[in-house]
């Protein structure tokens, strides 16, 4: 999972907000940057975002309508497995409050233990 | 000869000395930045001495003078000139070679561990960057849409806090805030980047106990600097609840024997109620574990050259 450049953080971030599937305009307006952008700019971050598969898009009359590819959930699930999973090395990148594995690698711990427990029995 | 023999022979005697007195303090009861500070300073000493044992070598008729081979000038040219001139030549190219190759293997491992960190650091702030919501704090933090209760650190110049929404569902708001005040301290430590050269260390002289268990204590050590800071702001009893909050959702990997389980320490450690020593104290076993640290090396290379001397050579009128 590539991450995103600023601007493309904060056009996700309108995507995500909004209810509906919305107009390059409504981002355009919606975008809290601090700076004020040329439409064609928001499009071309659109269209990226299309191209890298982060955002959907349809025609709606004359223009596009843009809805997220995925929830911020998932998009945060995706984002915590690729960070977690490769922190192994070098394994100073990441300090955790209280180390655990992946989903995927406590599922595993979880019925290993389970076995071990039943053969104690 | 004898002197460079001493800081050789002394850094290699502490190196594996020293670990064994260090892990066998223990943890649970005495402050961690010490501790810490102990071994991070006694694993530069070590290599400073045993460096300097190297330099000496090379020097020719050793540069150095004192007390001490004053004191033993009669017998020293004995020492000095005892040995054949083309054996001390070949000690000397093989301390050459041996100090050279573990210079090179140093700079390399080293750099490549450290720009191993950075880019992975910068790839993981990106990704994370782009589906978090940042919060309005320093050190930057980012709140994840995520159901399991996480939070962790990403070291680099600046530092990063992650943090997930479950964390808050999990937790109270302040079991929360400690949880934040253990990241930054963290990051205000450094731990990523010590941790990160303790590693590298290992690599290269992994053969020496002092480097090959540094890793794993110093993980240890700046789990417990980071649990106390905590503490201090927000109570041993929060920190406590907090970690046994989080550690609910997870499984303990010590249950498999998989690593050294070292929340059950950080947890008795809490349990203590022990916040740390006063401010002046602290500084002054900080200044004291910094200081014993780096001599000692060096003092016992020179009580090894003084027992050397007095064996050797006893002085005259004994």
């Amino acid at each position: 999972m590539h991450g995103l450049g600023e601007l493309e953080t904060a056009v996700m971030n309108v995507l995500w907000d909004a209810d509906e599937p919305i107009k390059v305009r409504d981002v355009l307006e919606r975008l809290d940057t601090g700076k004020s952008l040329a439409y064609t700019t928001v499009m071309t971050v659109l269209d990226n975002l299309h191209r890298k598969g982060w955002a959907e898009r349809e025609h709606r009359g004359k223009a596009y309508v843009y809805t997220p590819a995925w929830s911020r959930e998932e998009a945060s699930a995706r984002a915590l497995r690729d960070v977690l999973d490769s922190s192994g090395d070098p394994e100073a990148v990441l300090l955790h409050f209280v180390a655990s594995g992946s989903d995927e690698e406590t599922d595993l711990l979880r019925g290993a233990l389970r076995k071990k427990r039943i053969r104690r029995r | 000869m004898a002197i460079s023999v001493a800081l050789l022979v002394g850094s290699l005697l502490c190196g594996w000395l020293l670990p064994r007195a260090l892990g066998r303090l223990d943890v649970r009861r005495r402050d961690p930045l010490p501790l810490l500070i102990g071994w991070l300073v006694s694993m530069a000493g070590v290599l400073v001495a045993a460096t300097t044992g190297l330099v000496l070598q090379l020097l020719p008729g050793h540069g150095v003078g004192g007390w001490a081979i004053e004191l033993v000038v009669d017998c020293w040219s004995a020492l000095h000139h005892g040995p054949a001139p083309r054996a001390e030549l070949w000690v000397g190219l093989l301390g050459l070679v041996v100090g050279g190759v573990a210079a090179v293997r140093l700079a390399l491992v080293g750099g490549r561990r450290f720009s191993d960190l950075a880019r992975e650091t910068r790839r993981h702030r990106s990704t994370l960057r782009s589906v978090g919501r940042r919060a309005d704090s320093t050190p930057e933090t980012l709140w994840l849409a995520h159901d399991r209760p996480l939070a962790f650190s990403l070291g680099g110049r600046r530092g990063l806090i992650v943090a997930t929404e479950g964390l808050t569902r999990a937790l109270p708001p302040a079991q929360v805030d400690a949880v934040l005040e253990h990241e930054r301290a963290h990051l205000r430590g450094r731990h990523h980047l010590l941790i990160a050269a303790a590693d590298a260390l290992r690599t290269v002289f992994p053969f020496v106990p002092l480097y090959a268990h540094a890793p794993h204590a110093l993980r240890e050590l700046a789990e417990l600097a980071a649990d106390s800071a905590a503490a201090r702001r927000h109570g041993t009893g929060t920190v406590h609840s907090a970690l046994t909050g989080v550690a609910r959702h997870t499984v303990p990997r010590a249950a498999l024997g998989m690593a050294a389980d070292a929340i059950t320490v950080r947890m008795e450690r809490l349990r203590h109620g022990d916040t740390g020593p006063r401010r002046s104290r602290r500084a002054l076993a900080c200044g004291l574990a910094a200081t014993s640290g780096l001599l000692l090396p060096f003092l016992t290379a020179f009580a090894l050259f003084l027992g050397l001397a007095f064996t050797v050579c006893p002085l005259p009128g004994w």
